[in-house]
């Protein structure tokens, strides 16, 4: 069974990037390490032979800090398909209490931000992975 | 929607200004269309709020001054409070900013207007408000003080 | 016209995820921005620039950038050059830190923590050389032999997309684009500083923030830009 490929924007300008990478953690480290992957965008965008071969034939969830969607976008074109596809902006309005700050360091508000974002992630990788047992 | 624009680049970001439209100094637009004024957050005040999570406007019907708070909206770095740069009463709100605020982000002068106000006062409202080039002005001497 | 922009370094992270020298080169990205030159410097978000964003794009071919990659994939480097122009200046973590110890991309250790300073302590100085002097954007020629001819000044818009002012100059017989050459010499004549010796000097300087000279060509290029300035002072009086 492939793993299910978690490609985070990581981006650096604001914090909910730095949410995306920590809740991208929160999934492939704690949550589901024998279900998932982690895959640096960066690299599939310039052409790494093993990050396309990572994506290549595997289902991918995208975390975008923001609406402009890059990982999204990215995966996309680089031949990638994405499944499911996160905005940390979204996770946050469903989680008002949480306001992230910070972005080399999170505070708490974003720490727990990301742990209820790698929670939404984990009910999609769930869900694909059990799609392909029952197929 | 008017299509001559004033631009202002300073470092990477450019803050687009259109001309024919009126702006109070808290970077509310004003569209003039016949009797009733289409408002919205003008593209400099939605950058440096950041992304919108939230945006809440007054219902329709609410009785609307110039500095009354007729909408607000919430980003991860600020709650910002718009005041009304028009006198007059709401007959017309953005529903879909709701579901969907950030179209403030990605068109602050198109779909991401905010609400419609029938006029009573026009020709104060006028005389109290900036024209684009008075506007540009003020977000031009605000952002190369935040540049520095 | 624009005033003349304050020039400001990019810089470029490549945060890779799946190691801690990723995590280095974001967490010294950061530490410069906002501790060590937060007035002399702009974020550059790879993730946004890959993706398209034009007003990163534009900066970062208008601005010197300094990309900061963990290893030798380069991402932020190469990312950097195919859609902008060739960073000013390079740094990558394994070149600068030879310890392997560094934790993991998710938590940095000591020594982790350790190269994180030392990255960002060089970083800092390049920012700091690219700010004094001129950096090598691309190639400049000049033919010292040929003589000197009537300049065709020409004004327009860089087309970076910054909107900045540019103005072509003859020197040494070649056609040359300055930028900001019409806002510095709008300056200068502003502050009343006629043509002359001392007026050279300071106007060869400002000339040099936003443009490279080659090594050996300053005088071509002085004596160009004076007379293109004294052009410029009569037709304003």
């Amino acid at each position: 069974m492939r793993k299910v490929m978690i490609v985070p924007c990581s981006g650096i300008g604001k914090s909910y990037g730095t949410v995306a990478r920590e809740g991208a953690y929160v999934v492939t480290e704690d949550l589901r390490p024998d279900t998932t992957q982690l895959v640096p965008l960066s690299l599939l965008v310039l052409g790494d032979e093993q990050a396309r071969a990572d994506v290549s034939g595997a289902q991918a969830i995208t975390i975008d800090g923001c609406k402009l969607a890059c990982a999204t976008k990215m995966v996309t074109e680089s031949g990638g398909t994405v499944a499911h596809d996160l905005a940390v902006l979204d996770v946050y309005r469903r989680h008002r209490d949480l306001k992230p700050s910070g972005i080399a360091e999170l505070n708490e508000g974003g720490t727990e931000l990301a742990r209820a974002l790698a929670d939404e992630v984990v009910v999609l990788v769930d869900r694909l992975t059990g799609e392909v047992k029952n197929a | 929607m008017p299509k001559e624009m004033l631009e202002l680049t300073v470092d990477k970001f450019t803050f687009r200004v259109p001309k024919g439209l009126y702006y109070n100094d808290a970077g509310v637009w004003v569209s003039l269309e016949g009797n009733v004024a289409r408002l919205g957050l003008a593209d400099f005040a939605q950058q440096r709020s950041g992304d919108m999570a939230f945006a809440e406007v007054k219902p329709v019907g609410t009785a609307l001054k110039p500095g009354v708070e007729f909408a607000s909206v919430e980003t991860i770095k600020v709650n910002l409070s718009l005041p009304s740069p028009v006198t007059g009463k709401m007959v017309e709100v953005n529903s879909a900013l709701g579901d969907a605020p950030e179209w403030i982000n990605r068109d602050p002068y198109g779909n991401g207007w905010l609400a419609v106000v029938e006029l009573t006062d026009w020709s104060s409202d006028q005389a109290r408000l900036l024209d684009a080039d008075a506007y540009y002005a003020l977000i031009k001497s605000q952002a190369e003080e935040e540049a520095k | 016209m624009p005033d003349l922009p304050k020039k400001k370094v990019g810089i470029v992270a490549c945060s890779g995820e799946e190691m801690a020298e990723g995590t280095v080169t974001r967490q010294a990205a950061l530490r410069v921005l906002e501790q060590l030159r937060p007035n002399e410097t702009v974020t550059i978000c790879l993730p946004l620039f890959l993706a398209g964003g034009e007003g990163d794009r534009a900066f970062a071919r208008f601005y010197p950038t300094i990309a900061l990659d963990g290893c030798d994939r380069r991402c932020a480097a190469r990312g950097t050059e195919m859609y902008s122009g060739k960073p000013a200046a390079s740094v990558v973590v394994t070149d600068v830190v030879k310890d392997n110890h560094l934790g993991t991309a998710r938590r940095l250790s000591e020594a982790g923590k350790q190269a994180v300073d030392v990255v960002a302590g060089q970083v800092a100085q390049k920012v700091d050389e690219l700010l004094g002097v001129t950096w090598d954007r691309k190639q400049q020629v000049a033919d010292p032999s040929q003589p000197t001819q009537e300049s065709k000044a020409k004004v327009a818009t860089c087309s970076c997309g910054s909107g900045i002012p540019v103005q072509v100059v003859q020197v040494g017989g070649q056609e040359v684009t300055l930028i900001a050459l019409p806002l510095i010499f709008e300056q200068f004549h502003a502050a009343a500083k006629l043509p002359g010796e001392g007026t050279a000097v300071e106007l060869i300087q400002t000339v040099k923030i936003y443009n490279p000279i080659p090594d050996g060509q300053e005088a071509a290029f002085t004596e160009a830009v004076m007379r293109e300035y004294a052009a410029f002072c009569q037709e304003e009086n």
